[in-house]
């Protein structure tokens, strides 16, 4: 652990806190501005979009729009700086792109699941990579599936468990590896503790391993770049770091893990101005800011003669607990280094800042 | 050690004839005379007895009858005389030989009005003139003489060290009223000092709590601090970024007036469609940090030209890490999971093991669970009898299985022994018992195939029975509903034309 003076450690403060009246699954900042977006499910069993402004010590509430299913997962990831469209899945499987400016009916929209989409991702928008804009989304009937916004109904790929064999839940999906027009890699976490790298330029299985916990949210540290480390977090307190530059034919990927709470950790979030910092969220409503530092050598040479990865350590930079509830979305705002916002299922939800990430 | 006597007497003149120990009768010789037990006589009680003539020629008679002081054990004290004192007026020091004996404080008794030394075997006692302040008073002890400094509560000169006409109750009374005294003092003390040392505790306490206290506003002070700096840096970055996008967008608007005109043409039917519900709703935004409205259209369509064709569609199969349970796979769970499977397990292992026939049998032929498997196989394949015979080995191994009954049945129905199928359902149901959402499905099957058997036994009665049976365990099912007209179309048709 690299010695980091208290005085010198970054703080997370507290900057504002908004209770709702519905349970937030999801919050997202839109990028370029200083407005943020909480998805979710109100009581009766509809789903709510609502549009929040930062104004001063709080937060000033722009659009409500309200879907007849509770919304599970929304991204800005597909979209181009200037539509800033966003895509949601929501509980019953329905995968939407929205024009927040004209709600009522959607400009994309699919049935792409049986059941409800736990999990979306979008690359190839927002000024960021290169490439077709795709999303991708994972669900509890066991599929991911990877949607063009310009193709409509069929998805262009598709990863489903082979027919007749039983079908585990898909808890999360990631992009990554999108650093130039062809390459893209989508990797999917499932409850049965399988992590599958897909290539979608070869349109194979790339990578896969078990982690032993249900996999709750995988995340690249970078998306529009060569795969370089990626965060799997999980059910009892654990998360991996894999180092993702090099792969050993039999060993996968090196990895270093930690077990840092109790509970489950629910997402992982890398800081978009510092690729090396990222924020895990727990089940006991606590957040942990780590960072990973790299090894001397990234790679070695096994008895083989095979390259072989070599992990990196972690440390703890900081931790606050804001909530007895778990904090189940996180987001970190594009825009201003160290803003973000959390959702947990206590109906509210956070605006923190978290000073110092420049003197890392 | 006579001589000890009177080299430090001073005081009044009287003094002298009360010398105790009777300094002028003293008789000379190294050591007084130990007392040998039992000799009363030789005692002398230190407190002179003045009355009785010449100090100590009163001597031994003068002391006579007079009850020792609660002999310690057998032995009798040997009275400590040589003591000699001197007064101011405010004080009386008394220096007390001590004869090789080593004192300690614990040696020291002393009260108001009473003041002993015990160091066995040497005993000094002395009922005091007046009334001393024994809480300030002093004892020193050092080479071999114990050195009292004794303040009394009046000032005024003594006649003498000792009270003068003490007789023997008097003498005790007041030794054990000096005993109790001396007992409640050390009581009150122990008392007091309780209480102070609560109240320094209280205190101690306090002045942490202040401590910490100011510590804990110290950091909020800190946090406070931070959170506005962070605030107003928020406050004015989003002015910026707001500044900035109203020059970018006169930027724009200016570079985009110069392009629109070649690409007017082309563009008009979509910037129609889509103009309209941008132009509708710029009242609603609020600030203009989404962009400009018809403008962004012709860069965003030149950008999707650039774009690369969607993908061809392809499925890639995945296969799973097996997992029996539906549930999230946690690894502090597995050795629970690992168990309850293993017990699953067990109880369909062989039951009744010790047929000699199974002797013969290969390791695999003894588990019911793979004889089902062959039977069921055999079934597939249309070998009813194989079938049979697999579920019946199955059955003397394990019968508690309902679904070997079950299968069992359905073999008898394709054979058409009809009675051996109803008593197998029969079986199978017995053993289905409690019935459960899941152990529904068996159910249904066996009132089915036993419903069947009837109906082929012309039993049509019994028959209806088990489908309607069915028919309550899976209200949905079409074919059910439809083979349950039948019958009963079967049954009144029976009816009718009998």
């Amino acid at each position: 652990m690299s010695a980091v003076l208290a005085a010198e450690r970054p703080q997370v403060v507290s900057h504002v806190q908004q209770a709702l009246s519905y349970t937030v699954f999801d919050c997202k900042w839109v990028p370029r501005s200083a407005r943020l977006l909480c998805l979710g499910s109100a009581a009766r069993g509809t789903g709510v979009l609502q549009l929040y402004e930062l104004n001063g010590a709080r937060l000033q509430l722009l659009r409500e729009i309200e879907k007849p299913k509770p919304i599970k997962c929304g991204t800005f990831g597909a979209t181009s700086l200037q539509q800033r469209y966003l895509a949601t899945g929501d509980f019953d499987g329905n995968l939407n792109i929205w024009n927040l400016e004209a709600p009522e009916i959607p400009v994309y929209s699919v049935k792409g699941h049986k059941e409800i989409i736990n999990s979306i991702d979008g690359v190839g928008g927002l000024g960021i990579g290169e490439g077709a804009p795709e999303i991708v989304t994972g669900s509890r009937d066991g599929t991911v599936k990877v949607w063009d916004p310009r193709q409509n109904d069929i998805p262009v790929a598709n990863m489903e468990s082979v027919q007749g064999e039983s079908k585990r839940d898909c808890w999360t999906v990631a992009f990554g590896n999108a650093y130039n027009l062809e390459e893209r890699v989508v990797c999917a976490g499932y409850d049965n503790g399988d992590i599958k790298l897909f290539d979608l330029k070869t349109m194979s299985l790339r990578w896969e391993t078990n982690i032993k916990n249900g996999v709750c949210s995988v995340e690249f540290d970078r998306k529009d770049i060569n795969m370089n480390k990626l965060v799997a977090t999980s059910l009892e307190g654990k998360f991996h770091v894999f180092d993702m530059r090099t792969q050993h034919p039999t060993k996968g990927f090196a990895y270093v893990s930690e077990k840092a709470q109790k509970s489950t950790i629910w997402q992982v979030r890398h800081l978009p101005q510092n690729r090396d910092i990222f924020m895990t969220s727990g089940g006991s409503g606590s957040l942990h800011l780590w960072k990973y530092e790299y090894p001397a050598q990234r790679s070695k040479k096994d008895s083989e003669g095979c390259e072989m990865g070599v992990a990196g350590s972690l440390s703890l930079l900081q931790n606050v607990t804001l909530s007895t509830q778990p904090i189940s979305s996180l987001d970190w705002s594009p825009d201003k280094t160290g803003l973000c916002v959390c959702g947990a299922y206590d109906q509210t939800v956070r605006v923190l800042i978290v000073t110092k990430l420049n003197k890392i | 050690m006579s001589l000890s006597l009177s080299r430090n007497v001073r005081g009044c003149h009287e003094l002298r004839s009360f010398l105790p120990c009777g300094a002028a009768g003293w008789q000379p010789g190294p050591w007084p005379r130990p007392s040998a037990p039992g000799d009363y006589s030789s005692r002398r009680a230190p407190r002179g007895r003045a009355g009785s003539g010449a100090g100590s020629g009163a001597g031994p008679g003068a002391e006579r009858g007079r009850a020792g002081p609660g002999a310690p054990g057998a032995a009798m004290p040997v009275w400590l005389r040589e003591h000699s004192w001197r007064q101011s007026p405010t004080a009386v020091y008394l220096s007390l030989p001590l004869r090789g004996a080593r004192a300690t404080p614990a040696n020291i008794f002393c009260s108001e009005q009473y003041l002993k030394v015990s160091i066995p075997p040497f005993l000094f006692e002395a009922v005091l003139y007046a009334p001393i302040d024994d809480t300030n008073s002093t004892a020193k002890i050092g080479n071999g003489n114990i050195f009292f400094t004794l303040y009394k509560k009046e000032p005024a000169l003594w006649d003498s060290l000792t009270l003068a006409n003490a007789d023997k109750e008097k003498l005790q009374y007041l030794r054990e009223n000096a005993v109790l005294k001396a007992q409640e003092k050390a009581k009150e003390e122990t008392e007091a000092k309780k209480i102070t040392k609560q109240k320094h505790k209280k205190y101690a306490l306090e002045a942490t709590m202040k401590l910490e206290e100011a510590e804990r506003q110290r950091i909020e002070a800190l946090k406070e601090k931070e959170r506005q700096k962070v605030a107003k840096e928020l406050e004015l970055w989003k002015n910026q970024e707001k500044d900035g996008d109203k020059y970018k967008s006169i930027q724009k608007k200016e570079e985009l007036h110069q392009e629109i005109e070649p690409l007017k043409e082309r563009k008009n039917e979509k910037m129609n469609k889509t103009r309209i519900p941008n132009e509708g709703s710029s009242k609603t935004r609020l600030k203009s940090t989404r962009g400009h409205g018809s403008c962004s259209i012709f860069s965003q369509k030149l950008k999707e030209e650039q774009l690369p064709a969607p993908r061809a569609p392809a499925t890639i199969k995945v296969n799973f890490t097996p997992r029996v349970f539906p549930t999230a796979l946690r690894e502090s769970r597995v050795a629970e999971e690992e168990e309850w499977l293993h017990k699953q397990a067990e109880a369909r292992r062989i039951i009744n093991s010790d047929l000699s026939e199974l002797e013969d049998l290969k390791e695999e032929e003894k588990n019911p669970d793979w004889l089902k498997d062959k039977g069921n196989k055999m079934f597939a394949m249309g070998d009813y009898l194989g079938a049979v015979n697999a579920y019946n080995l199955a059955v003397r191994l394990n019968n508690k299985l309902p679904v070997l009954y079950l299968n069992r049945a359905a073999c008898h129905l394709k054979l058409r022994n009809l009675h051996k199928a109803i008593e197998d359902s029969s079986k199978a149901l017995e053993l289905l018992t409690p019935p459960v959402p899941d152990n529904e499905n068996a159910r249904v099957k066996a009132h089915v195939r036993r419903g069947t058997a009837f109906c082929q036994l012309e039993l049509y009665t019994e028959g209806l029975q088990d489908y309607e049976a069915a028919l309550k365990i899976d209200p949905g099912n079409k074919i059910l509903e439809k083979d349950a007209e039948k019958i009963r179309h079967l049954i009144q048709g029976t009816m009718q034309s009998s």
